[in-house]
């Protein structure tokens, strides 16, 4: 899935996947500060968005 | 009194450019290995050397997704839950060198947006902004059945002018009042006369060879048909998509959708498809054509047989060719209104 | 081909005759140069109607989603992997069926009568599963690149691949003729009809378009034999197999997997397995 989307021209770090079990606090506070850290460097989503829809 | 103009060729490119000024312009664009309508850029020229659009230019009059309304569901707001005309550019349009089939397909496609009862706004204002320009047909398809289907290769019927290609000039045949004024806008002005026009139609006519035949369908009541023993036959190799019903000139069938982002929406209308088993969804559940040769049926029935006994004027179809050449098990419509005809011939 | 023909329709009378069977998917003559029509005899009578040729691209299997009576069908190399795959998937049963096994040396493209592009690239010609040959098995290809335009792909920028996408579905109609022409699309509601929730937008808005197709092909993943039906249907000559393709390589190096060589495996999407790679998990 990860790897199609990027195929398709998503950019890497846009889906990303983590295994936590509900004992592993550290690792999730660890895993939601890297993933919002990468994915604010990437920015705001300007691709595979939809906004309003194209009609004529 | 029609009117005839010459046009050299050296000034249709200026012509096209005069015309942009106060229209805006539809026409044949090569793009990969196939035409197809798109409204002309600024300084681009319709690719008139082609044999004919993969699609129709249906979609110049009946877009394939099309807005209706607009609405808010923010109730902050006077208007919320209201629906909203959209605001359409219905300045004068034109589209240059249709097919004379696709121009009658239009004129077959008015009768059930312009009704007495009921007048389609989106198409018929689409329709009555636009003035259609026709490119008479030197050289037509191994597909093309125009001349069985009660058009031809020269047909004038839902044109408003007729390009007849003449080597050096095309000959243009100003058939409305629309016509005229079209013609007059370009700046065309040269009196022509048609009389080479009648050689090169009996000439074009004279290569369409396949035809197709129903003159027995109007004989048979509606059920016979309907419930004859060919379909599932027919039926067998077709997966059901929407090629031949989107790429019809003659189909018409669309499908109402709101479509909301956030508390702001949008009421639209998409081409639709009898192909498709979602078209005859009840609310209920119950689906009254949930079998494949139930919707293969429909298709034929309706072009060959509802049709004509509904309005007397022919068949819904006008021998383009498109869902023959397109279809992608070789579903052919000749074939099957043969097998039709043959089985009324027989009982 | 002749030779293939004639066996194919000898043992089509005999199977119809003795009753081992009810129907014969097979194909018939087109009425287009470069078309054959997918066809369905039911009586002996009708076999000569069946033909062979290089115009036979469209995956029979297709034609046998939940078929309950006895069937023979006639089989090249990819239709012969989707059976594979219907019989694990439940769609068929293996002793309703009885394969036709067709070596195939390649279907020709619909428009320009060349070698069509998957063919150009297939590594299984011949049937993997079949009740009968018609004729001797034929050379496997050896050393063809599958994934030549994958790579290409993968070779772009994020922006690049993109626009890649964004201009190769732009004559996208919705016609779902890929969808409808694949023998792994057999859901009973396909999520693009859904409307309960509504997954994807019904019109041609090109997020919309572009969902479908990535889901669609999502779906095949691990399915998908690249028998190339999807492509041979698009009546806008859209390259459809750019994405099940990735999926088929990704599978291949992840897995080690091809999709429809045998009956004794589970595909590697419904099983677990310690090895599975799982570097993309943090």
């Amino acid at each position: 899935m990860k790897n199609l989307m990027e195929h398709m021209g998503v950019e890497p770090g846009r889906l990303q996947f983590s295994w936590i079990s509900s004992a592993e606090s550290t690792k999730f506070v660890d895993v939601v500060k890297q993933v919002t850290a990468s994915v604010k460097e990437l920015g705001p989503n300007e691709k595979f968005i939809k906004k309003t829809v194209k009609v004529a | 009194m029609m009117k005839v103009i010459n046009i050299d060729k050296q000034k249709w490119a200026g012509g096209v450019e005069s015309l942009s000024k106060s229209y805006r312009l539809f026409g044949p664009m090569k793009e990969d290995d196939s035409h197809n309508f798109k409204e002309l850029k600024k300084g681009e020229l319709p690719d008139l050397a082609y044999g004919n659009t993969k699609l129709s230019p249906k979609s110049t009059v009946f877009p394939p997704s099309e807005a209706m309304f607009t609405y808010t569901l923010d109730e902050s707001k006077p208007d919320h839950h209201i629906l909203q005309d959209v605001k359409k550019d219905y300045s004068p349009r034109a589209v240059l060198g249709m097919r004379p089939c696709d121009a009658k397909a239009v004129s077959l496609v008015r009768m059930n947006f312009d009704t007495p009862e009921y007048r389609d706004p989106y198409w018929m204002d689409a329709y009555e902004a636009t003035t259609f320009v026709g490119l008479a047909c030197d050289a037509p398809c191994s597909t093309c059945f125009c001349t069985s289907t009660g058009c031809g290769p020269f047909n004038e019927e839902g044109l408003d002018v007729l390009l007849v290609d003449n080597g050096n000039a095309y000959i243009a045949k100003a058939l409305t009042e629309k016509g005229e004024k079209l013609l007059a806008a370009a700046g065309f002005a040269d009196k022509g006369d048609d009389a080479a026009v009648a050689t090169k139609k009996a000439a074009a006519e004279a290569k369409i060879t396949a035809k197709i035949e129903t003159d027995k369908l109007s004989e048979k009541v509606i059920m016979d048909l309907y419930d004859a023993p060919f379909w599932a036959d027919i039926a067998f190799s077709c997966i059901n998509c929407c090629t031949c019903t989107y790429a019809c000139p003659t189909c018409w069938c669309f499908d109402i959708q709101d479509e909301n982002k956030g508390n702001e929406g949008v009421r639209m209308r998409n081409w639709d498809s009898c192909m498709t088993p979602l078209f005859t969804m009840h609310g209920s559940g119950h689906n009254p054509r949930d079998k494949k040769p139930q919707r293969v049926r429909q298709r034929f029935m309706h072009k060959l047989k509802y049709f004509v006994d509904k309005y007397q004027k022919g068949i819904m179809c006008v021998g383009c060719g498109r869902c023959v050449q397109q279809c992608p098990v070789n579903i052919d419509i000749r074939t099957v209104s043969k097998t039709m005809n043959d089985y009324v011939a027989k009982c | 081909m002749d030779a293939y023909i004639t066996k194919i329709k000898a043992i089509s009378e005999r199977l119809l005759k003795d009753g081992t069977v009810e129907a014969v998917i097979g194909f018939r003559e087109g009425t287009m140069p470069m078309m054959s029509e997918p066809c369905f005899i039911k009586s002996s009578d009708d076999v000569k109607d069946l033909v062979w040729n290089a115009n036979c691209r469209i995956n029979l299997a297709n034609y046998l989603t939940n078929r309950k009576e006895k069937i023979a069908i006639v089989a090249k190399g990819c239709d012969s992997r989707n059976i594979v795959n219907h019989i694990i998937e439940n769609k068929i049963k293996r002793d309703q069926l009885f394969i036709i096994g067709v070596p195939c040396k390649g279907m020709n493209d619909k428009n320009t009568g060349a070698l069509q592009d998957n063919c150009g690239t297939c590594t299984h010609r011949n049937p993997v599963i079949y009740d009968e040959l018609v004729g001797d098995l034929v050379v496997e290809q050896t050393g063809v690149d599958k994934y030549a335009d994958v790579k290409k792909v993968e070779a772009m920028s994020t922006d690049e691949k993109w626009a890649f996408f964004e201009d190769m579905y732009s004559t996208c109609t919705r016609c779902y003729a890929c969808r409808n022409a694949c023998p792994l699309c057999y859901c009973p509601t396909c999520f693009v009809d859904e409307s309960k929730p509504q997954w994807v937008g019904k019109a041609t808005d090109p997020i919309d378009v572009r969902t479908y197709h990535f889901l669609r092909a999502y779906h095949c993943a691990g399915r998908c034999t690249d028998c190339g039906s999807c492509e041979a249907a698009c009546p806008q000559n859209i390259k459809v197999r750019q994405l099940t393709k990735k999926l088929e390589k990704d599978c291949a190096e992840l897995f080690g997997w091809e999709a429809g060589l045998t009956l004794d495996k589970r595909p590697p999407l419904d099983t677990f397995n310690v090895d599975d790679p799982n570097d993309f998990i943090k």
